[in-house]
């Protein structure tokens, strides 16, 4: 296949090859080295932070080798895209106004160490008003929409596009989608992550997530 | 004198950094499988079977315009596709999408090996893939040898001296 953009491609390459360069500048060096340092040190625990650009909010779990973030994403952002996946508007809103989440799970293991890390989202709970129940998955979703409802093709950029129920990360591997816990927007919540490391099971919570506001 | 050993020391963890990143590139597969067979067209409407590319190794990838780590990895495909082309064949499976879509995709990421089509999703279903992106390298004789989930630097030579011993 032969693509235009082929002058906008060279010039991001050229791009490419400065930035590596300044890289190697001693001071840049030793900021990357100073930041590597800081990530070592903050390895256990979940830190929280909002985009300054988007003002949307992420929590970032990190035990042992495996790495979760939580990012909020906009109703109207979901409700796009799921509208542009051949949605119809009642459907792409009722997944919208669920509390979606861009996931993004990682393990983040050194080469030789090993285990792997297992995840299964049917495993993890959600703490909210008291009352414990388990996160809203893709079959859950799946099973609730009609053939008239909801085309195949919908429902194959749902299947992909939402984070995998079962999943498996070698080393170096991660994986993203879309998650949904099933209330409304700005509700906040704390969620029970299990997962296993090498066979062994763990879990942590994470507290006070919150669902994007609608904008 | 200082500034010379800061250097070093800077330069030295650097070299470790990439010798520890290079070598997390891929994952072994159980046992080096058969992988399943396909046929699918381009997007030029050419058809493309799996078994018609044995004799080279293959790298498979399954991905979707609208995933944020299939577009990142994309160019590094592209560069590693011109750098092993005469020794190692590259396919990319959209899953879902259409020409049209993978044509507005190709202007701002540039793919100059086949991409094949898998709109209705029965080809991915075969596969062992979970989420995209998910990277598959294949023998010689079609059979899987490493899975890669989630993004990589493709161009990277060490991996690609992997993937050309297969």
């Amino acid at each position: 296949m032969r693509c235009v953009g082929r002058n906008k491609w060279n010039a991001l390459r050229r791009m490419e090859r400065c930035n590596a360069l300044r890289l190697l500048h001693p001071t840049s060096l030793f900021v990357s080295l100073c930041a590597m340092l800081i990530s070592a040190t903050a390895m256990a625990g979940v830190t929280q932070s909002v985009d300054e650009q988007t003002d949307l909010a992420s929590w970032k779990m990190h035990d042992g080798n495996f790495e979760l973030e939580l990012t909020q994403l906009l109703p109207d952002q979901t409700r796009a895209f799921f509208l542009a996946r051949g949605f119809s508007k009642e459907i792409a809103n009722a997944i919208a106004t669920a509390c979606i989440m861009q996931t993004i799970g990682r393990n983040s293991a050194e080469q030789g160490v090993p285990g792997s890390i297992d995840v299964d989202l049917k495993q993890w709970r959600m703490l909210h008003d008291g009352a414990e129940s388990p996160i809203k998955l893709k079959e859950q979703w799946d099973s609730e929409w009609s053939a008239t409802e909801v085309s195949d093709a919908a429902r194959l950029a749902f299947r992909w596009a939402t984070f995998p129920t079962q999943q498996n990360f070698a080393h170096g591997d991660y994986g993203w989608g879309m998650s949904s816990f099933g209330l409304v927007p700005g509700e906040r919540f704390d969620l029970k992550v299990v997962w296993s490391a090498a066979g062994v099971q763990k879990e942590s919570w994470i507290r006070g997530i919150q669902c994007a506001e609608e904008r | 004198m200082r500034q010379v050993t800061i250097q070093s020391m800077l330069l030295l963890l650097l070299s470790w950094s990439a010798a520890a990143f290079s070598g997390q590139l891929l994952t072994p597969y159980k046992g080096a499988q058969p992988a399943p067979d396909f046929e699918l067209v381009d997007v030029d409407g050419d058809k493309h079977r799996l078994s018609d590319y044995r004799g080279k190794p293959l790298i498979i990838n399954f991905w979707a315009t609208w995933c944020p780590p299939c577009r990142e990895e994309m160019p590094s495909m592209n560069r590693a596709w011109h750098k092993v082309k005469d020794d190692v064949s590259m396919l990319a499976i959209n899953v879902g999408e259409d020409e049209d879509t993978i044509f507005i995709f190709s202007a701002d990421y540039p793919i100059d090996f086949p991409v094949l089509l898998d709109q209705s999703g029965d080809v991915i279903k075969q596969w062992p893939v979970k989420g995209l992106p998910t990277t598959f390298v294949l023998d010689r004789e079609g059979n899987i040898h490493y899975t890669a989930v989630g993004a990589r630097e493709w161009d990277d030579d060490a991996l690609l001296e992997i993937v050309k011993g297969l």
